[in-house]
């Protein structure tokens, strides 16, 4: 492995700061409405510093009300099921690991159905949080039971979480088939990944878990990757392996958990951008960690911006345009790096 | 000097007596009106409203009903009735609306459906500053008070009143025609796999009754229920009725896989039948038209000449 250095980790950041940016100003100037791109500027500009400009009222209300809280939180949900995707690949030591694979989609799905079913699905509130609620529960449980003598084992941890899942997931097939309620049939677009209820109050939900869990996660970097050169080294060097296993798990799953209850499941992202930054930049969690967040972010931002202008005035569930889009770039990745670098 | 503090000096209580005056006279000089929705809540709107969103097939319709053409600005996508509303803005579909549409046609008042719209979505709107008026007719009788309601918010009550007593007397006409007849046991089929039919609580259900048939899923779960192959045979129905979600579709596959079930009486008889989807589930005035063609189709004998379609406008 090639040396890192810290100087190579600010470059990188840099760079992809600056092309995620770029991202979310050319998404905040295209939608279904014309707003010349130049005003679009000026209005985020004036938003910032607090001034008034000559841009109608309408125009404010589109670029501040819909089109940038939707690329903030499709950043925020990028950035952090990148993140998850990433550590969960690594400590399961498995390249079909996503942010959902240990059942912390359906455990979301179940709350928010047990939410509608029980009337808190009126409250403003209620739907996120019951889906948070969800989805903590399900970790905490595929914990429970993927433990063996009190130690975590990857394989033993990713079969409880999968088989849980399956489980809750028939469950919710269950709940769908036999509901009287047609709030119920929501779930179904929810299921599907949805970003058009973006506001400043899913933002300020999810914000804290996401910068707070990609944080402490980048702080773990250096033990993740002496985990990933083998346990046993690691124990010889000091590291408490369970201890890190355990809260990296908690931690990418807290993130996963955030991410599904304001916009429900959104596939590829947390499989293929780390993926793609690993054959890019190289295995070193150091690196990988920031690259991740920043890709993941431009990415899913520009694939909600695609799925909601491409058929305008109808939108696109943002799953279709995620794998359509990452699916071949992956390929071609493969093709030309040809050696898949060890996770 | 105690007392004068509460003198209050002519010409001011003079101006206070013209602005309470005002203030009492300003409904009358059509301000602003406040209304209660079905869904019980309260909107304010300058009234009347002269740019409106229609988030609805059936409020399109309705609104057209009652010569809207004009004030009507948006409709959804789904809203392909009548001609006129094909040409007006499309502001995205019941579940996913294109808010950037609606905020840049800035309409004085949206109108979205109960069944369909979501709380959230209606949230989103008023939090933009447009007033949503939300209807939610269940059954025959509450489409012609939707009509109604929808008639006082938009000012044209008189119209509305119009068009329901129509409905009233065309529908009146239908349910004694069939009086006393004998009800032919129906399936009616929306969805082809798996087969859905409609039960309680959805419209269709209700038009079946109302043109003199008994609906075989009419006890079943739910306003949509799905039925197994076995228990249709054993309820032999005595009309299929197909609903054809697409009118240019092609349905003779569909009735020919019926043709395999000689057993159904239906099937014998030759009494399958397609029947548009938008004149039986849509709770708009066409409904009238649904409910004159049910019967048609379950009393042949009666209504000899094909019904009209769509006399209303």
């Amino acid at each position: 492995m090639k040396m890192l250095t810290f100087r190579k980790v600010l470059t990188v950041s840099l760079i992809l700061t600056f092309v995620l940016l770029l991202v979310t100003l050319a998404s905040v100037m295209v939608g279904s409405v014309r707003v010349r791109p130049g005003r679009s500027l000026s209005i985020l500009i004036h938003s910032v510093f607090g001034l008034g400009g000559e841009e109608t009222e309408m125009e404010r209300t589109i670029i501040l009300s819909l089109r940038f809280p939707r690329a903030m939180l499709a950043g925020l949900v990028g950035a952090g099921l990148s993140v998850s995707g990433a550590i969960l690949q690594a400590l399961l030591r498995n390249p079909l690991a996503d942010p959902y694979i240990l059942g912390v989609s359906s455990g979301a799905a179940i709350g928010a159905i047990v939410a509608i079913m029980v009337g808190l699905g009126a409250l403003s509130f209620g739907l996120p949080i019951a889906s948070f609620l969800g989805a903590l529960m399900t970790v905490l449980v595929v914990f429970y039971f993927g433990r063996q003598d009190g130690k975590i084992h990857p394989n033993t941890l990713l079969l409880a979480g999968v088989i849980i899942g399956s489980f809750l997931s028939a469950l919710i097939m269950f709940f769908l088939s036999i509901s009287q309620k047609e709030e119920l049939h929501t779930i179904i677009f929810w299921l599907m990944g949805d970003f058009s209820f973006s506001n400043t109050r899913a933002i300020l939900i999810i914000l804290p878990y996401i910068l707070l869990g990609v944080f402490l996660l980048y702080c773990q970097s250096r033990k993740l990757n002496l985990i990933l050169s083998g346990e046993e080294s690691a124990l010889q060097l000091g590291v408490n392996v369970g201890r890190l296993r355990l809260i990296s798990y908690l931690l990418a799953s807290l993130i996963t958990a955030a991410s599904v209850s304001v916009c429900g499941l959104i596939g590829f992202v947390g499989l293929i951008i780390p993926h793609s930054v690993r054959l890019v930049f190289g295995p070193d969690h150091r690196l990988l960690i920031p690259a991740c967040a920043l890709v993941g972010a431009s990415f899913l931002i520009a694939s909600d911006t695609f799925a909601r202008t491409i058929l305008s005035p109808v939108e696109l569930p943002v799953g279709v345009i995620t794998a359509a889009f990452g699916g071949p770039f992956f390929v071609y990745l493969l093709r030309t790096r040809k050696v898949i670098k060890t996770l | 000097m105690g007392k004068h503090t509460y003198q209050i000096s002519t010409p001011i209580k003079r101006l206070f007596f013209l602005f309470l005056t005002l203030l009492w006279l300003s409904p009358v000089f059509g301000q602003t009106h406040t209304f209660k929705d079905e869904v019980g809540r309260e909107i304010n709107f300058s009234f009347p409203p002269k740019r409106i969103v229609s988030l609805a097939p059936n409020i399109t319709e309705i609104l057209f009903g009652l010569g809207l053409d004009k004030e009507v600005v948006g409709v959804s996508i789904h809203c392909n009735f009548p001609e006129k509303a094909k040409s007006k803005v499309r502001v995205g579909s019941y579940i996913n609306l294109d808010y950037e549409k609606i905020i840049f046609l800035k309409p004085d008042l949206i109108i979205a459906t109960g069944a369909g719209n979501t709380r959230d979505m209606v949230e989103r709107l008023e939090s933009f500053g447009f007033p949503t008026y939300v209807i939610y007719p269940k059954s025959f009788n509450g489409i012609l008070k939707s009509i109604h309601h929808l008639g006082q918010v938009v000012d044209r009550e008189k119209e509305a009143l119009g068009l329901i007593e129509r409905m009233r007397q065309r529908k009146q006409r239908v349910v004694d025609e069939v009086k006393g007849l004998p009800r032919p046991r129906v399936f009616l089929q929306i969805g082809d796999a798996p087969i859905v039919s409609v039960g309680k609580g959805s419209f269709a259900h209700d038009l079946i009754i109302l043109a003199g048939g008994e609906n075989i899923a009419g006890n079943d779960n739910g306003a949509y229920p799905r039925l197994g192959m076995e228990e249709i045979l054993r309820r032999a129905p005595e009309v299929i009725l197909i609903s054809s979600m697409n009118p240019k579709g092609d349905y003779s596959r569909v009735i020919q896989e019926w043709s395999r079930w000689r057993m159904i009486p239906a099937v014998k008889n030759g009494r399958i039948h397609l029947i548009d989807s938008d004149l039986i589930d849509r709770p708009s005035p066409r409904i009238i038209d649904g409910l004159e063609e049910m019967a048609r189709l379950l009393h042949p004998e009666k209504f000899r000449a094909k019904i009209q379609n769509s006399n209303w406008k």
